[in-house]
């Protein structure tokens, strides 16, 4: 299920081609992006790029590419860049041996906080571990750690907008966990009066088909902990359907205690 | 029923490891032994279970228990009165060696789900210095022995001790 995620570059392995990482500070001038385009496209193929404004009102472009041409070097391409009145600097890394590693970012940043990205069969692996090596205790502690997590972004986003917007727009922020690569979230009222059903598709938790586990407790957890920021009550949570249990997608029910 | 079909699979492996040359005779009582022990000791609680509810205490062996998480855990035996808030559990650990802090965090964090008013880990031989140290961390009750059937009479004056001083 690899339609709709995004492509990102913290790395790329393209063997027998010339490689570059391209990283331009921009004007904040009106057309700054389009005239570099303009400019290294001419010199490159790019494979992933990136823009995102800093705090000083400047812009970074960081793109992954490949030249167009054996010869061509960083230097060449830092000095066509430099050439243009939209770029304040521009640095150029070289790829080696067919492999380009982002070595100009430290890390990720959404809003204020600070993400950090790995791969997801690796985390559904720590939890078949801690799962194995606990084994239903294990179960419950990842509940317990989702339930956390859930409570503490919830309330870090009503810090953020508010408790009323998060209450009104929960539709919308539940594609925020989505777009992070969660599972498609879909929450709706009911059966319960005051409750409600989440369904996930494509859930990280049990995306691994040979999990040992037979449920989704850190995210049951997390279902629960978000409820409880945002509606200042405990939430019963229970998983209805999940895809270790053969369903299409998870499905939790959560219900005021 | 389940066990015993894990006893006759055990026992089957074991007769063909032995015929195929593959393990000598005495290594494969091991586990064959290790699964005796352990339905004799759960035999065991369940008789204990019978002879406390005889007496009016509300046993269970085994015990499946949903914690606060809505987990299900399962232990050797439990205490839940009418109230249904649980009393007393108690598990056991069964090594030929030390038993590992590993088995005691195992213990540990079901006890933390279901938050018993009392923990008794009945431990054979005993718990190596690390997990002895983590389990009075937890507050568990250990109770030790080389001898897994005298484990027994030893988690029944426990769980008495406890129950008729009127809990915590």
């Amino acid at each position: 299920m690899l339609e709709g995620k995004k492509k990102i570059f913290p790395v790329h392995f393209a063997p027998g081609k010339k490689l570059f990482h391209i990283v331009v500070t921009l004007s904040d001038a009106p057309g700054s992006l389009s005239s570099i385009l303009d400019l290294v496209r001419t010199k490159v193929n790019l494979i992933g790029t990136t823009t995102y404004t800093r705090s000083d009102g400047t812009a970074v472009f960081s793109g992954f590419s490949e030249a167009l041409s054996q010869s061509l070097t960083p230097k060449e391409v830092q000095k066509l860049i430099m050439s243009s009145k939209a770029a304040i600097s521009a640095e150029v890394y070289e790829g080696k041996d067919g492999l380009l590693v982002d070595t100009f970012h430290t890390g990720f940043v959404v809003g204020d906080e600070e993400y950090i990205l790995m791969r997801r069969d690796g985390l559904v692996r720590v939890f078949d571990r801690v799962s194995k090596m606990l084994g239903s205790g294990g179960d419950s502690l990842l509940f317990e750690e989702g339930m956390a997590m859930g409570m503490r972004n919830s309330e870090m986003m009503i810090k953020n907008v508010g408790a009323k917007r998060v209450r009104d727009q929960m539709g919308v922020l539940n594609r925020f966990l989505s777009a992070q690569g969660w599972g498609i979230l879909e929450a709706k009222t009911g059966p319960e009066k005051d409750g409600f059903t989440v369904k996930v598709v494509d859930c990280f938790e049990c995306s691994a088909d040979d999990s040992a586990r037979k449920g989704c407790n850190f995210m049951r957890g997390y279902l629960a902990g978000g409820a409880r920021a945002n509606f200042g009550k405990d939430y019963g949570s229970k998983e209805t359907k999940c895809r270790l249990k053969g369903a299409e997608a998870c499905e939790f029910q959560l219900t005021p205690s | 029923m389940r066990i015993w079909r894990i006893l006759v699979a055990v026992v089957l492996q074991a007769a063909i490891l032995i015929s195929r040359g593959s393990i000598p005779a005495f290594l494969a009582v091991i586990p064959a032994a290790s699964v005796a022990l352990f339905l004799e000791t759960r035999g065991d609680f369940e008789s204990m279970a019978s002879e406390m509810n005889r007496k009016g205490v509300k046993a269970h062996a085994p015990a499946a228990i949903v914690g606060k998480s809505g987990v299900r855990h399962e232990f050797a035996f439990a205490v839940i009165p009418e109230t249904g808030k649980t009393k007393v559990v108690v598990d056991t650990e069964l090594s030929v060696k030390e038993v590992d802090e590993m088995k005691v965090l195992k213990f540990y964090v079901k006890v933390f789900d279901v938050s018993p008013e009392k923990a008794i880990l009945c431990v054979c031989p005993k718990l190596g210095a690390r997990a002895a140290t983590l389990a009075k961390e937890y507050g568990i009750t250990v109770l030790e022995d080389d001898v897994p059937r005298k484990l027994i009479p030893m988690a029944e004056d426990a769980v008495n001790e406890f129950v008729g001083s009127g809990g915590s």
